[in-house]
């Protein structure tokens, strides 16, 4: 792994994804932005607060027969909560986001053909988002069952995006009967659509995964 | 790092550790029950209370293993519909999220969260392959909250709760404004739970009344508080009734008078008094004793004839007692007191006739016998004296009126203790 060092507390900086641009120091919080192979400090992220999750940064994943590796992640608060999304590189090259919710997970791809959908298009241009459109997604019909609108808590690793604190986005979650899972976020960059499903820990085959103080890992995830 | 986060409660000042901390939101204070706001850094008090339910069945905080993985019970809820109460035990295990352990009945179940959703057809629906029937759709409210939770509850939230069955599998649909949640319910034993986790067997839910009662108790309107209010309208009622019957009765102005009347000769008319009612309505009640005869009764057939119109108000009493020996020994019957009451007599004023017979039983003595007691009189006669009375209390109203009012709470208290 390549390695750099913060500009600003000069720690090491570990690249995880060469391919995204911003990256999280462990030891100071800085936000570092690596450009044409320039360090450049961007400000401050709030240290992200404890939790209990079993991910952590290079947990690996496998499903369906694709492999990826967790190299980031940003928390998002929003007014009943908050919650994880991870980020993952695949090894085909996919980017991938796992989001964490009431011990539950959803695993999507980029999936940009529904930005055509003109219910979504009409999101995208800031107006807000019924509860119950329904949409259809690579053959799949899907309901949107959770709208939010968060901020970003804290981040870690090495991300698409910078996570200063202030950034907020709004995030519409459509699901089937299925477990069908489809995640539209639109932020000040724009908005973006991602396809997946929803699954439990065990339905990841996850490996390295972290080791929480007071628990067993279980047999069959470690 | 470590996986807990310690917040000190706002409310009483206790230091409480957040197991799933990432995920918790609403916090049940287990010193003091105050509900906080723990979905940030900054620990918010949301409501205080000054005491913490510890009558669970399991105390937040036991840590057991069920199917071959270990789980934290890290909240607690006490929920109702309708008369029936249960507990629900939400598990934590961080590499395998959240489950539910639910203790009603007696019995207990073991609940996870559905991501495929069952399809809705009417009455049932349809998960993987299986259909399951609906059972129960009714709502549900949440009494009491300790511990931990992934989403904002409290006390007195009301969500409502469909129940549907594939034989003793359950599949719970719980409907809030905002989401439907899906929870699978498996039967599992309590011998099973009870390896798992101590169980205060005091304080499980308690087992339910058979299924009649259940039924009659959830009926609307039947709820058990409404027992005791309706005792309370119906003496409240029936001690009106009474000072109105009261009330009504008065003023009371008597007459008397008097008749002999011969054993088995034809009836013959005595006028026994004058009344005078000064009430546009009044009750006239008219008491007659007689001497003592046995084996004879009198039938009395009063009028009460007005002055000035000369209408006739007509009621019929009897007077009547017997004696004799069967196999039981020596019998009595009747009495030489006999009282009739005539209701609704107009204002005025009314001479009180009687048309008055007596006859022998079981049959009349021989004409021209010789009354023992009398040998030179004119035959047997009976002595009869009367009083007619303005006024006069209906017992029997009262009484059908209190059987009235006090059948229906009776019935339903009855109903419930039958068993």
């Amino acid at each position: 792994m390549q390695s750099l060092n913060c500009p600003s507390c000069g720690a090491a900086l570990p690249v995880r994804d060469p391919g995204l641009p911003y990256s999280t120091c462990a030891y100071c919080q800085t936000l570092v932005r690596r450009e044409a192979g320039k360090l450049e400090s961007v400000g401050t992220v709030a240290a992200l607060p404890a939790d209990v999750s079993p991910i952590q940064i290079g947990t690996t994943i496998a499903r369906e027969g694709m492999a990826a590796t967790v190299v980031g992640r940003v928390r998002w608060g929003w007014s009943d909560g908050s919650w994880n999304e991870w980020f993952l590189r695949a090894a085909d090259g996919r980017q991938l986001w796992l989001g964490e919710a009431m011990g539950m997970y959803m695993l999507t791809s980029e999936y940009s053909a529904v930005l055509e959908i003109p219910a979504i298009q009409n999101f995208a241009e800031g107006n807000p988002m019924a509860r119950d459109c329904t949409v259809k997604a690579a053959g799949k019909w899907l309901t949107a069952s959770d709208i939010k609108e968060a901020g970003c808590l804290g981040s870690e690793g090495d991300l698409p995006f910078p996570t200063l604190p202030g950034r907020t986005m709004t995030n519409v979650d459509f699901r089937n009967a299925a477990g069908d899972a489809l995640s539209v976020q639109r932020d000040a960059d724009g908005t973006t659509a991602w396809l997946g499903v929803w699954t439990d820990l065990a339905g990841l085959k996850p490996g390295n995964l972290r080791q929480i103080e007071g628990w067993t890992m279980p047999r069959a995830l470690a | 790092m470590t996986g807990a986060r310690a917040v000190t409660c706002p409310s009483c000042g206790g230091s409480i550790e957040i197991r799933a901390a990432g995920y918790t939101v609403t916090l049940g204070c287990r010193y003091c029950g105050s509900l906080l706001d723990v979905a940030n850094e900054d620990v918010r008090l949301i409501t205080a209370y000054r005491r913490a339910a510890k009558n669970f069945a399991i105390a937040p905080g036991a840590r057991g293993t069920l199917f071959d993985v270990e789980w934290e019970v890290i909240g607690a809820l006490r929920r109702r519909s309708g008369s029936a109460i249960w507990q629900e035990f939400l598990l934590f295990n961080p590499y395998s999220g959240y489950r539910w352990l639910v203790a009603s009945d007696g019995e207990w179940q073991f609940g996870t969260m559905l991501l495929d959703r069952p399809e809705d057809d009417g009455l049932a629906v349809s998960w993987r392959g299986r259909s399951f029937a609906l059972e129960d759709d009714a709502e549900i409210e949440t009494t009491t909250v300790i511990g931990e939770f992934y989403w904002r509850t409290a006390r007195g939230d009301k969500v409502q709760g469909a129940t549907f069955a594939n034989g003793r599998e359950q599949l719970s649909r719980e409907t809030t404004a905002d989401e439907v949640t899906w929870t699978q319910l498996i039967p599992i034993t309590a011998e099973w739970v009870s390896e798992a986790f101590k169980v205060e067997q005091r304080h499980m839910p308690r087992p339910p009344r058979p299924d009649l009662t259940e039924g009659f108790r959830k009926a609307p309107g039947m709820a058990e508080d409404d027992l005791g209010k309706m005792f309370l309208v119906a003496l409240a009622s029936l001690g009106l009734i009474l000072m109105a019957q009261v009330f009504l009765s008065g003023p009371r102005v008597c007459s008397d008078g008097r008749a002999t009347i011969e054993v088995g000769a034809a009836t013959s008319t005595h006028r026994i008094g004058t009344l005078e009612v000064r009430r546009p309505w009044q009750l006239v009640t008219i008491a007659v004793d007689s001497d003592s005869f046995t084996n004879r009764w009198v039938d009395l057939d009063y009028s009460l004839v007005n002055r000035r119109t000369q209408q006739s108000i007509d009621a019929y009493g009897i007077v009547e007692y017997y004696t004799g020996t069967d196999s039981d020994g020596p019998w009595s019957e009747g009495e030489h007191h006999a009282e009739t009451l005539i209701a609704r007599v107009p204002r005025g004023t009314y001479d009180v006739f009687v048309d008055a017979g007596s006859h022998g039983w079981p049959t009349d003595p021989p004409p021209g016998s010789i009354d023992p007691a009398n040998p030179w009189g004119p035959g047997e006669t009976v002595a009869l004296w009367f009083r007619s009375c303005t006024g006069g209390f209906s017992w029997g109203m009262f009484w059908l009126m209190a059987a009235l009012l006090f059948s229906v709470p009776g019935l339903i208290l009855w109903w419930r203790h039958r068993d």
